[in-house]
């Protein structure tokens, strides 16, 4: 079966007008099999954005290749481009600003089917129906304005606009981290729906790896622009590798971890460092309390571990590096 | 019995509409002690950020005011105080570290002139001896070099740099009370929890009590003592926090608890549907209706919830809670 997304060696550089680049995305490379959820995090820049507005064909491309469904996507334009897009489509992360204030729900939901010519007017009325009731919302709804709808209808909004092409992918920017604690459930009850029932993909950004555990099958954890440690769900959680990985399992504020002291944490100290220059060596190194002179001299590529379990750290398989998974294990609960 | 340092007595505050007041806030009292730190938990429009200005005499009047009760700050009563006052707690005593940290700083002022603006004016300190200060702050909140990062604009600094120059600013003056709106919700997890630890140091530092108000359950968890649960300006429940995770009382406060996705390691192999409210907050114009006002969302609703508004009732063990599911179980 083709892949749904073949993402190889992808690059994003953004000039900064000093005559410098922002390594936004820095070689990434990932596929993402039909029905399955694929989902990258990482901290505030660190890339995840980019890099799938750069699978959706939303920003430009540098170098690399993104193959949708078995074609090569990465520079075609025009009507290669729109029949690209029927398959590929977008849930954006505030939903207050990513629908037309002064357009009504109906004609926001049947916009890309206009814009991309799927279907003749009526065909395209009775799909705003059928999307309405999709995605939890009322018939008569149709005719009221952003405004007049819940930040979690709005967002309902949003998927039902994502679905009006009928796409095989959907990429889901942070899709509920603006939302309230008990409308996120309701959005990602209806995400883990659609995918069920209607074999969705999702390329799915998020930096709460609560969520991203809870919808996704395979997950990337970025850093500065590059993967440093992928593999499957159960994978990742049951044995992390990577320290970065390790600091953010361990800044997740758990229920279950009540009163548990600052110091029997992960302190990361400072922030990432800038993009425009990268470090040499390992770009986490300045940051990892495992760095070593190797981790600043040389960059560790990602090898595979285990399976389809890789990681881009020269110690990861030290046993002071499996204690910290452990520590971590213990202090969250088992699924 | 010594005063509580902050003691909220039946607080109801009204924003006037179309000539007439809907309360937003009402019935709420409160206590806080020394040293405490108290969760504040509840959906958007719950009243959670409006209560918290109003303990610093910053409701946005008109249209809203404090309408009932007091708020009794050592002892004083805050409600109806003279600005002239309330100017003098308003970082003295009680300050406040709002969620947004790229929009509540000033874009045009040095980090370091802003701290010591606060210092200069609470404290009366010259300018060199504010700037010291501000640079002491700055050093305390955890930010590299501070003696050079003081001389920067908040646009060169990073969101959770951002926001521990608006905690700096807040505890410039060593408050009793830090109110957190939020803090960290515009941050990253791995700068959420920098922040945090901040807050518990500073805490064992200088002793402050803290309010956060949040609606991440698992914030609640790691860093209060004592929680209460508000539901559409009401409190619906008040008990210690290890006894508000493992065993709420009220359908609301079970559902905002097991609607979010837990972290598990190694995780589960077959993944649930994670636990819906449905519906959304009801608007404070229709709180006027009979019965709970939780009912139209409630998954344990009785005949009885849908015609009377229960009272917060205190069980056995100390807790609070309002839901006749307790009666019942009493009865």
């Amino acid at each position: 079966m083709t892949n749904v997304l073949e993402v190889e060696n992808l690059k994003v550089h953004f000039p900064t007008g000093k005559g410098g680049k922002v390594h936004a995305v820095d070689g990434l490379s990932f596929t993402l099999a039909p029905g399955t959820a694929f989902g990258l995090v990482g901290e505030s820049g660190s890339g995840k954005t980019t890099a799938a507005m750069a699978c959706a064909r939303l920003t430009d491309i540098t170098s690399g290749t993104v193959r949708l469904n078995g074609r090569d996507i990465t520079h075609v334009s025009g009507a290669e481009l729109k029949k690209a897009r029927r398959d590929i489509q977008v849930v954006f992360q505030d939903p207050y600003a990513s629908l037309n204030p002064r357009e009504r729900a109906g004609s926001i939901v049947r916009r890309p089917m206009d814009l991309l010519e799927i279907g003749s007017p009526s065909e395209r009325d009775a799909r705003v129906d059928e999307l309405f009731a999709l995605v939890g919302l009322r018939p008569d709804q149709k005719d009221l304005f952003p405004h007049q709808f819940s930040g979690g209808q709005r967002q309902r909004i949003g998927v039902a606009r994502a679905l009006a092409t009928n796409p095989g992918l959907i990429v889901c920017d942070e899709p509920v981290s603006a939302l309230d604690v008990a409308i996120q459930a309701q959005i990602l009850n209806l995400l883990g729906r659609l995918k069920r029932d209607l074999g969705l993909s999702y390329l799915f950004i998020s930096h709460d790896l609560a969520v991203v555990q809870h919808l996704c099958d395979q997950i990337a954890v970025m850093y500065l622009g590059q993967i440093v440690e992928i593999g499957s769900r159960k994978e990742l959680f049951t044995r992390p590798l990577h320290p970065y990985t390790h600091a953010l399992i361990s800044a997740v504020p758990s229920p279950e971890r009540i009163g548990l002291d600052g110091n029997a944490r992960i302190r990361l100290k400072g922030d990432p460092p800038s993009p425009i220059s990268p470090p040499e060596g390992c770009r986490f190194a300045g940051r990892c309390a495992f760095a070593e002179d190797r981790c600043r001299a040389t960059t560790p590529p990602l090898r595979v571990i285990e399976g389809g379990h890789a990681v881009a750290c020269h110690r990861a398989e030290e046993p002071d590096l499996a204690a910290i998974a452990i520590a971590q294990a213990e202090s969250l609960p088992a699924g | 019995m010594t005063t509580p340092l902050l003691s909220v007595r039946d607080l109801e505050i009204a924003f006037r509409s179309d000539g007439t007041d809907i309360p937003v806030v009402r019935d709420l009292s409160f206590d806080l002690a020394h040293g405490e730190t108290l969760g504040i938990v509840g959906e958007s429009g719950c009243g959670k950020s409006i209560t918290a200005l109003s303990l610093l005499g910053l409701v946005p009047s008109p249209p809203g005011r404090v309408t009932k009760g007091q708020i009794l700050f050592e002892g004083e009563d805050l409600v109806g105080a003279r600005e002239q006052r309330l100017n003098q707690v308003r970082g003295n005593d009680i300050s406040m570290v709002f969620q947004e940290p790229m929009t509540s700083l000033n874009p045009v002022y040095t980090i370091g002139e802003q701290i010591a603006e606060t210092a200069r004016v609470h404290f009366g300190l010259s300018k060199a001896k504010a700037w010291k200060r501000a640079v002491e702050m700055l050093s305390l909140v955890g930010i590299p070099s501070p003696d050079q990062r003081a001389y920067d604009y908040p646009h060169q600094l990073s969101g959770g740099m951002r926001q521990r120059v608006m905690i700096a600013i807040a505890l410039v003056c060593e408050p009793k009370i830090l109110i957190a709106d939020e803090p960290t919700t515009a941050l990253d997890v791995t700068v959420q929890a920098q922040i945090f630890d901040l807050f518990q140091d500073l805490k064992r530092q200088i002793g402050a009590a803290i309010i956060l108000i949040t609606h991440d359950i698992g914030v609640v968890a790691q860093m209060t003592d004592r929680v209460m649960v508000m539901y559409a300006g009401r409190k619906i429940e008040e008990g210690p926090v290890a006894q508000f995770v493992r065993d709420p009382r009220h359908p609301y406060t079970s559902g905002l608890v097991s609607c979010i996705p837990r972290l598990m390691m190694p995780p589960s192999d077959e993944v649930e549907d994670l636990f819906e409210i449905p519906g959304v907050v009801p608007a404070p114009r229709d709180l006027n209706r009979p019965g709970c006002p939780f009912s139209p969302r409630c998954n344990r609703v009785m005949p009885r919830c849908r015609d009377e508004n229960p009272a917060l009732e205190v069980r056995a063990d100390g807790r609070k809670v309002a839901c006749w599911l307790e009666t019942e179980v009493a009865a």
